[in-house]
């Protein structure tokens, strides 16, 4: 689950990592009273989860109160579905830095990502100017080390009080990744500021401070991380906010074919399949592993798409055939679907699962690439 | 000899008197797995088909000599029962969790490779040698995905496997080993590591791998590939061509993020090392039999790169 960059700055601001004077606010009255608390110049932050906000718009910096209610009034407006905005004072910005930390999936330890050039996105970055990214590798089991976070400071070139504020902020960095299980934890930009700038600061030097914030907690953590939870805001759609709540993976497309496929490997080729035939997709749906035996619940989210087939495609194990076979010809007399049904249900048990189908007035098919051919053509208004 | 386990490697199972655990104790030992214990903590003196249960694994060894781990334990103790069978000096653990928190992969990769031990998994559906044994679950008993032969595989997705496999077997061959590495974004073993087991397997001709997008993993084959430390024929097929970037389409380890893993990279990687990549499952058999058949002719012929000449 990624967190909003509100919810992040909170996790920086409770592991000592400094951050803007910031308020949240959810519409144009609650924005007054922001901008009185925080002051002006200000910047008006849309919470959405997309990158590249600035560039589309969805942060604006506001000079006076008036300025900075019209662009709330705008933001809030606007077809992203923006419900809520981060009020913040402005920074005054001498350079812009980069630090995160994630997981080195082959050595298996925690990686710390510095840069002395932020703003832009990591991924550019390591394309562009690889050699100014600097990577300290450190084992998770011991955890981050002050040395191995002053190596990293050090490498992407700061010195003095700078480089003290950075290995503080990447040991507070390094606590929050741990404490909520993070894939990601992410400072970028990482402001450096001009002298003097931030209330109750130091104003001798330049003082490094959150401009922006990622944090991506692990799902398969989450019986262990319940303070932050899944809102319809993290989901582009109801549809999908909604199979996820049922805990059915589920992704809107606009296309003709609804997907009810086993298996995550196998329903993104099928997906690919009905590509390369020319088909469409109209939704992406695995009732596979723990959710076989919920075929009406996956045929009920499939039906709400306004799809012109239904295409199910698995090869179980412990998913058995015979059970989904079963599960679908019973959502069928259910729901009564008003659109053909392409089955090719297969794995333990398919010998049963054919006679089940088939006994439902169903046509089973037995090959994945003739399953696909059937849905495609039914879904360009061929017969079945 | 099939490689990580045959019918000689004795296996204790974690979690033997779970539902789970029970059940495919039972199928494993009907496909020729020798499993000689079991453990559940509680359970000791309990026997399970035969097999004698254990409060923990180190009370296992006081009685047994244990090769191999098979853990049937839910994601959040996996990291648990893992570090205890490395501790018992287990060499060989497939864990078939799916859900296990990323931060514990990483370190029961760190402790595996610490140890010099493999952990196969999580996410997957285990290991197996048609005919000869089989650690975690496959319906080896559907012949026309299950057939022994000299096909070795490797996979990332359970669901893919048996669609894969079966292709294999439609085009007349078999399989020796398969790997089922695991969907998660942190495998205990990554494809390029088991591929020198292969190319030293007298039982293996060639390699299929499932992948898909996500991950470096097919990268890290395509590297093996190019410097010649793997040298058979090798066939891919990747899952997720056309996946919009950014969606969350297939397992967790497969997110396509800012133009890294994705499906298009990999695919260039693969074919410029030499192997050959298949668009649809049914390609796989076609381009296995290909590239045997030129590996076949080049070796008549005493040409050098059999494997690049397959290739083409």
């Amino acid at each position: 689950m990624k967190l909003f960059e509100y919810q992040a700055k909170e996790v920086f601001k409770n592991s000592g990592i400094p951050v803007p004077d910031s308020r949240l606010v959810h519409n144009r009255s609650e924005a007054a009273a922001a901008v009185d608390a925080v002051g002006t110049p200000c910047a008006v932050k849309s919470q959405l989860l997309m990158g590249g906000r600035g560039k589309a718009g969805l942060i604006k910096l506001a000079k006076n109160k008036d300025q900075a209610l019209q662009i709330a009034e705008e933001l809030f407006s606007r077809p992203e579905g923006v419900q809520k905005l981060l009020i913040e004072e402005a920074v005054d910005i001498e350079k812009e830095l980069y630090l995160s930390i994630t997981l080195d999936p082959v050595k298996a330890e925690g990686l710390v990502i510095a840069c002395a050039e932020g703003g832009v996105e990591i991924e550019t970055l390591a394309k562009e100017r690889p050699e100014a990214i600097v990577r300290k590798n450190f084992d998770l089991t011991r955890g981050l080390q002050a040395y191995q976070a002053r190596a990293a400071v050090y490498d992407m070139g700061l010195s003095g009080d700078a480089a003290k504020q950075a290995v503080k902020i990447l040991m507070g960095l390094y606590k929050a990744f741990t404490t909520y299980d993070a894939e990601l934890i992410e400072i970028n930009p990482l402001f450096l500021t001009k002298s003097g700038i931030i209330k109750d600061g130091p104003n001798k030097e330049g003082q490094l401070i959150a401009g922006d914030g990622k944090l991506s907690i692990d799902d398969n953590a989450a019986h262990r991380q319940q303070e932050y939870s899944i809102t319809r805001e993290h989901f582009s759609s109801d549809m999908e906010y909604e199979a996820a709540m049922d805990g059915i993976p589920y992704l809107q497309f606009d296309g003709d074919i609804s997907l009810m496929c086993a298996g995550a490997g196998l329903t993104t080729t099928v997906y690919d399949l009905i590509n390369y035939e020319g088909g469409s997709v109209a939704n992406y749906l695995e009732f596979g592993g723990p959710n076989y035996r919920r075929a009406m619940r996956a045929m009920e989210l499939c039906l709400q798409n306004p799809s012109k087939v239904i295409l199910i495609v698995t090869f179980g194990t412990i998913a058995r055939a015979d059970v989904m076979a079963e599960g679908v010809v019973e959502a069928i007399k259910k729901l009564n679907p008003n659109r053909p049904i392409v089955t090719c249900i297969r794995g333990t048990n398919e010998e049963d699962a054919v006679k089940i189908l088939e006994g439902a007035g169903l046509t089973p098919i037995f090959d994945t690439e003739e399953a696909v051919r059937t849905a495609v053509k039914i879904a360009k208004g061929g017969a079945a | 000899m099939s490689i990580f386990i045959d019918e000689q490697t004795r296996v204790l199972i974690q979690g033997i008197t779970g539902k789970e655990g029970a059940y495919w104790t039972k199928h494993m030992q009907e496909m020729g797995t020798t499993i000689v214990a079991g453990v559940t903590p509680g359970k000791e003196g309990q026997q399970v088909d035969g097999i004698p249960v254990y409060h923990s694994v180190e009370r296992a060894t006081r009685n047994h000599q244990l090769d191999a781990a098979m853990l049937f334990v839910p994601p959040r103790f996996t990291k648990d029962a893992v570090f205890e069978a490395l501790e018992g000096g287990i060499k060989k653990i497939v864990t078939v969790a799916d859900g296990i928190p990323v931060h514990d992969a990483v370190q029961i990769r760190k402790a595996a490779l610490e140890a010099g031990a493999l952990v196969v998994g999580g996410n997957t559906s285990g290991v197996i040698s048609p005919g000869k044994a089989m650690m975690g679950f496959f319906p080896y008993w559907i012949k026309r995905v299950y057939t022994p032969g000299r096909i070795g595989v490797m996979t990332r997705s359970g669901s893919l496997t048996n669609e894969v496999t079966s292709m294999v077997v439609e085009a007349g061959f078999g399989v020796s080993t398969l790997i089922g590495v695991g969907g998660d974004p942190v495998p205990g073993t990554r494809f390029a590591e088991m591929l020198p087991a292969y190319q030293q397997d007298p039982e293996t001709d060639a390699v299929v791998i499932i992948g898909e997008l996500g991950g470096t993993m097919e990268e890290e084959v395509a590297a093996a590939l190019a410097n010649d430390s793997f040298t058979k024929p090798l066939v891919a097929f990747l899952g997720g061509r056309t996946a919009p970037a950014g969606k969350k389409m297939g397992h967790a380890g497969a997110i396509v993020t800012g133009g890294t893993g994705s499906v298009e990279d990999k695919v260039a990687a693969l074919e410029k090392a030499g192997a050959s990549v298949a668009a649809r499952p049914r390609q796989v058999g076609q381009l296995l039999r290909q590239a045997l058949e030129e590996t076949k002719k080049s070796k008549g012929t005493g040409e050098g790169d059999e494997r690049k000449g397959a290739a083409k």
